[in-house]
């Protein structure tokens, strides 16, 4: 029992890191922009299967499609945003407006992905050595712990970005105040384009940790990490990126160890379980912000 | 001119301005009724004509949440998808008749309405994102019961004679209900005080408007629909499984269609459903594959040049005709 809880915390604390570089990215992408992205899992799974393309004709290693997934992710989010963010402030209410867009963008990308890759659930057949490695009295995948690592580096220099750099204090100036930073001389069309840029580079990388983290992924799977994604946002409450570190580290705990003690099939209802509590209980997340009529 | 006089010149005016909206109603209703009441006399596509019933009455029982309420319920699933269940498992496991069943289905909608009503409170993105996940627990939820109630992943064969014509009376006479229930609901004292609690609940009530049960109601009418959508759709295909019921597509569709007629007006959803479902139908025959592509494409295209819709667009342009349009 000791050892199952064991491995509950360390797979949950690898799964968890995951799920907060999900969160961390559409936290930016909803502070900045204002745009809930519900295309964000399909963002992840074409990071995935970017890295899945790459090993199966190319013969490229998971962790060198790690700079590709990143550069093409940004081009395609820079890109994405020119195409759709501009004409969406026409409507009435932007914010929910954004949400039904990115739907329709997040069907249209399953689709794609459908027809290319065909509705069969993929793995990328790359083992490292040795397979697993011992911590201590468990064992651990060592494709688990270098993707934890990376996790970590990457979640690292997010901060760092966020909180050392002009540009990071810029995005999160937007987030908290974005008609002050028009004032102070900011071009916020091109910062949103860059944030947007950004987020969808950390999705594409994600994407390419999580062949290695999970079993499969399918066309299909991009929607579960949209709502898991939504679920450590508003945890960590809207708008973040610490907020939605830490809630992604408690959700990937919870979902592991609740497989421990529950069901498997349980796992899912206990998320949403918490996303609604915490929602209805305590709605500013873990730290603020206003959510209530 | 004295006051007494513009008085009664206004309410006559009104008095005109609702006789044109009524009439124009009459007339939408009864070109709609006549149609499908000689699809199956005239032996006409069945399948289409029942699926585009069940889309209008999707989108509009969509829009008085939407539209009217200002609530986008992204798990309206739910209702469809327990309504299914309801009317399948009391058939199936009691041997209730159908048409017996089907007032079940509605009230487990209602029922599942009240569940969620604590979520009202939440704004704009937590709502849709909170119902969201509702759906997803209520399907988790069926999909785990014991397989000798829900069918486990198999589904359930409500093992009656399909009856195709008898279950395309029953979605028209829902459809109409549905349609009765909502025009009156556009102009009653309910649908106003709805649409003023939408647009600024606090001046709403400090009018007097009880805040929390106007919402309710606009809320329950908004899931009791749907369920019985579910209800006679399980009938009218006679098999009910957790995929199909609880698919995010259903609502996506409803969203879509309810979105591409205009929200807030009565013929909004009826004329974005009969214009979405007729070209998915093109769609779907020329280029299957396709089809949940151009889906996708067609909901970002119409967000981004058609946000108020077909319907809304057309009183955009013209406000005046605002007070005659249903």
């Amino acid at each position: 029992m000791e050892i199952l809880v064991l491995n509950g915390i360390v797979n949950g604390l690898i799964v968890g890191g995951i799920y907060a570089l999900i969160g961390m990215s559409l936290t930016l992408l909803y502070g900045v922009l204002r745009v809930v992205n519900f295309a964000h899992g399909e963002f992840v799974i074409g990071g995935s299967f970017l890295a899945y393309a790459l090993f199966s004709n190319l013969g490229l290693a998971p962790l060198y499609s790690l700079p590709v997934a990143a550069l093409a992710f940004f081009a395609l989010g820079w890109g994405a945003y020119y195409l759709l963010l501009p004409r969406l402030q026409n409507s009435d209410d932007p914010e929910i407006m954004s949400f039904l867009m990115m739907y329709g963008v997040s069907i249209a990308l399953a689709a794609v992905m459908l027809l290319i890759f065909e509705a069969d659930s993929r793995s990328i057949d790359y083992s490292f050595t040795p397979i697993a490695m011992k911590v201590g009295p468990i064992y651990v995948s060592t494709a688990r712990i270098v993707a934890f690592g990376i996790v970590v580096l990457l979640a690292a220099a997010l901060t760092g970005f966020l909180f050392r750099t002009l540009p990071g204090k810029a995005l999160r100036a937007t987030i908290m105040n974005p008609e002050a930073i028009k004032i102070v001389g900011v071009d916020v069309v091109k910062l949103s384009a860059f944030a947007f840029a950004l987020a969808s580079a950390i999705a594409g990388v994600t994407g390419v940790l999580v062949a290695l983290v999970f079993p499969a992924f399918n066309p299909f799977s991009g929607a579960e990490y949209s709502i898991i994604g939504f679920i450590v946002v508003v945890l960590g409450g809207l708008g973040n990126p610490v907020g939605a570190l830490l809630a992604g580290i408690l959700y990937g705990l919870a979902e592991q160890l609740a497989t421990v003690f529950l069901p498997q099939a349980m796992a899912p209802i206990i998320g949403f379980g918490i996303l609604v509590a915490v929602i209805l209980i305590r709605p500013a997340g873990l730290m603020g912000w206003r959510a209530q009529r | 001119m004295p006051p007494e006089l513009s008085g009664t010149a206004r309410s006559s005016e009104r008095a005109a301005a609702d006789r044109i909206y009524y009439t124009l109603a009459a007339v939408i209703g009864g070109i709609v009724s006549i149609y499908f009441l000689v699809v199956p006399v005239l032996d006409l596509n069945i399948a289409f004509h029942f699926y585009l019933m069940l889309w209008i009455t999707m989108a509009s029982a969509f829009n008085v949440a939407a539209g009217f309420s200002g609530y986008m319920p992204f798990g309206f699933v739910a209702f469809y998808g327990v309504g299914a269940f309801t009317t399948a498992i009391l058939v199936k496991s009691l041997g209730f008749p159908v048409l017996l069943a089907l007032p079940f289905s509605g009230a487990a909608g209602v029922i599942l309405g009240l569940l969620f009503a604590p979520t009202l409170r939440l704004s704009g993105i937590y709502f849709a994102i909170v119902s969201l996940a509702l759906a997803g627990i209520c399907r988790l939820v069926i999909s785990n019961m014991p397989e000798n109630i829900t069918g486990g992943s198999f589904g359930l064969q409500l093992g009656s004679r399909a009856e195709p014509v008898h279950s395309f009376y029953v979605m028209m006479a829902v459809m109409l209900l549905a349609l009765g229930v909502i025009l009156w609901l556009s102009r009653s004292r309910l649908g106003k005080a709805l649409r003023a609690v939408r647009d600024d609940a606090e001046a709403a009530d400090m009018m007097g408007v009880n805040v929390t049960r106007v919402r309710l109601y606009g809320w329950l009418i908004a899931a009791f629909f749907p369920a019985l959508c579910g209800g006679v759709e399980a009938w009218y295909t006679n098999v009910v499984d957790t995929e199909t019921a609880f698919n995010t597509l259903t609502t996506a569709k409803t969203v879509i269609y309810a979105v591409a007629g205009g929200l807030g007006t009565v013929t909004g959803p009826i004329v974005g459903s009969v214009v979405m479902v007729w070209l998915d139908e093109l769609i779907w025959r020329q280029f299957p594959l396709l089809n949940l592509l151009i889906l996708g494409a067609a909901t970002v295209l119409l967000v981004l040049f058609l946000p108020r819709g077909i319907v809304g667009t057309v009183l955009r342009w013209r406000p005046e005709w605002r007070r005659y349009v249903p």
